[in-house]
């Protein structure tokens, strides 16, 4: 039997739903419960309700043999996994976010830029590319909050409708790079189970 | 915090039923090898760094841990000890008869990113078969590698096989640059087979749409005969081909050994290109979601100390045995299951101790047991 993690939150229900498709559906029973391990009907697999930058460290260690997260949780965890399947769910952006004023301004490359961001490897990585000194202050949520109190020059975030950003008088400056969900398989289970991970990945790929 | 209670990142004590294993884990291998007639090598924990560089190139040697000799040279710990032990062959077993056949017990020590499970010290269990070229010298590690885990009573491990040529053809027929070939080997690694088809688009527009699928399509698979009729479908450039046969020829014969449900063939390893030469394998168990050993022909390690010579090896991480029997815990061979003779430290010491040294001449366990202490008077701590 399979078990796979499943991002809790913004990606929960779309992953579910994908999976009752390909004809492995949650009990909805258990699924109503406060349970966090739910099995699927006829018991073929059982999912396990993670946050989602823990799908890939569940995945890597083996306790979860597949997982769902989103490529931006992948990027920043760089976990030792497989990774099949692009699912298509949870279509967003990482990006490079300012003040308004701030956009389309030149990076000063003598002084250091601090950026806020949930993504410390992500955001290191992209502003190194480009000679850019920069001091990362890694948030755990609220990010939008920091350019707005001084806390940093720039955040690095996602973004899905740019909403939340306009709302707090903020701009996208640059794109880092696209998201969407991703299954993912723990590399030893794709040899050990392989004819239940070969099964599942293509009842999904059948779907998306 | 005082270095007292805190431990450095990535090391650690074994103590009680967990260091009883490791030894059992140890001693169990390392009987395998000898039965195989290799000999032990025992290895200095540090050497030049520029011997690890000049093995396992540059970028593995940056993940050692640097210090610097009293005469300014730089030294490592030891990361892997296949190219100490390749050293030594290059240069003072020059005049032995080959094949060569040495083995290793110790530990290793890496700086690395997260992965490796946030570990630094690491035990490997190894061997090398250094001057045979040919197919019988792949497939004696490969048997002793499951007579290992055979030993050890496991007998649901997995061993995927892979050749690296298979890649290299395959790289080296789409004219991809150093960039698209890592590239490439990435998107295999990951078994992203989405994105490998739109690399291949992009960077390979030349190639058919029906091999650039059927291509995709195998590098997901792992598997026995069905993978190989498979990847025998794609059409391939000679040097896969080539690499398809070896696999073939060597799953055949551990087929015929009685070991075929343990072993597959897997066309989505690109793992250790840099390195091997041939064949390669990776051991999987389950209660460890990561390979736990693996190995293969490297060719052109002992050239580089040398005169160039064929050689086989693998390594299997004593960590990863220690730790997949531990979580099985059904039976523990390694615990201590006979009664220990308690001697009682009474009036006369000689006496007590004369007793123990006949239990001890008779392999007897014994403990020298005190008088049971006041429990009234606490012992300070």
């Amino acid at each position: 039997m399979l078990t796979i993690a499943i991002s809790k939150g913004r990606l929960q229900d779309e992953t579910l739903a994908l999976f009752a498709r390909a004809g492995l559906e949650a009990d909805g029973a258990e699924l109503n419960s406060r349970r966090l391990i739910v099995s699927a009907i006829g018991a073929r697999c059982r999912f396990v309700f993670v946050k989602p930058a823990d799908v890939p460290t569940y995945v890597e260690y083996g306790v979860a043999d597949a997982g769902v997260c989103g490529r931006d949780v992948l990027l920043e965890a760089r976990a030792e996994v497989h990774e099949p399947l692009d699912l298509g769910l949870g279509r967003c952006r990482i990006a490079v976010a300012g003040r308004r004023e701030v956009v389309g301004e030149d990076y000063n490359l003598l002084a250091t830029v601090r950026v806020a961001t949930k993504y410390p490897r992500v955001t290191a990585d992209y502003f190194h590319e480009r000679g850019i000194p920069i001091e990362v202050v890694t948030l755990a949520g609220s990010v939008e909050l920091a350019p707005l109190l001084g806390l940093s020059d720039r955040i690095v975030d996602l973004v899905e409708t740019g909403r939340t950003l306009r709302e707090n008088g903020l701009e996208v400056i640059d794109v880092i790079t696209e998201s969407t969900a991703r299954l993912i398989v723990n590399r030893a289970s794709f040899h050990l189970k392989r004819s239940e991970v070969s099964g599942l990945v293509t009842a999904l790929a059948g779907v998306v | 915090m005082s270095s007292l209670t805190k431990i450095p990142a990535g090391v650690q004590y074994f103590f009680d039923d967990e260091a009883r294993l490791r030894r059992h884990v140890e001693r169990r291998a390392v009987e395998v090898f000898a039965g195989w007639s290799y000999d032990e090598i025992i290895l200095p924990m540090f050497d030049y760094h520029d011997l690890f560089a000049r093995g396992m190139g540059v970028e593995q040697a940056e993940k050692t841990y640097r210090f610097v000799d009293r005469d300014g040279a730089l030294l490592a710990l030891r990361p892997e000890l296949t190219s100490l032990v390749a050293r030594t062959v290059a240069t003072r077993f020059l005049r032995r008869p080959r094949p060569i056949r040495l083995c290793y017990s110790g530990e290793v020590f890496r700086y690395d990113e997260p992965t490796e499970r946030g570990a630094r010290e690491f035990h490997q269990l190894g061997l090398e078969l250094i001057g045979q070229a040919d197919a019988a010298a792949d497939l004696e590690i490969l048997l002793v590698a499951a007579e290992v885990l055979a030993a050890l009573g496991i007998h649901d491990f997995r061993v995927a096989l892979a050749h690296v040529d298979f890649f290299n053809g395959v790289a080296t027929s789409l004219g991809l640059d150093e960039a698209g070939r890592a590239r490439l080997r990435e998107l295999i690694d990951r078994r992203s087979s989405y994105a490998l088809d739109g690399f291949l688009r992009e960077h390979a527009p030349q190639v058919e749409e029906s091999w650039r699928a059927g291509f995709c399509r195998l590098t997901q698979v792992a598997g026995k005969e069905e993978a190989l009729a498979r990847a025998r479908e794609v059409l391939l450039n000679e040097r896969s081909r080539a690499a398809v046969d070896e696999l073939a020829g060597v799953y055949e014969a551990v087929g015929a050994l009685g070991l075929g449900e343990h072993f597959d063939i897997d066309f989505g390893d690109a793992g250790g290109l840099e390195y091997y030469t041939g064949l390669t394998f990776k051991v999987y168990v389950p209660e460890w979601g990561a390979e736990i050993g693996g190995g293969g022909r490297y060719d052109n390690l002992i050239g580089s100390f040398g005169e160039p010579e064929p050689a086989v090896g693998f390594s299997l991480s004593l960590d990863g045995l220690a730790g997949a029997l531990a979580r099985r815990g059904r039976e523990a061979p390694w615990r201590e299951h006979d009664g220990v003779r308690e001697v009682v430290l009474g009036g006369d010491l000689a006496q007590a101790f004369r007793e123990a040294r006949e239990l001890r001449a008779r392999q007897k366990k014994v403990r020298m047991a005190l008088n049971p202490p006041d429990p009234s008077r606490p012992r300070a701590i």
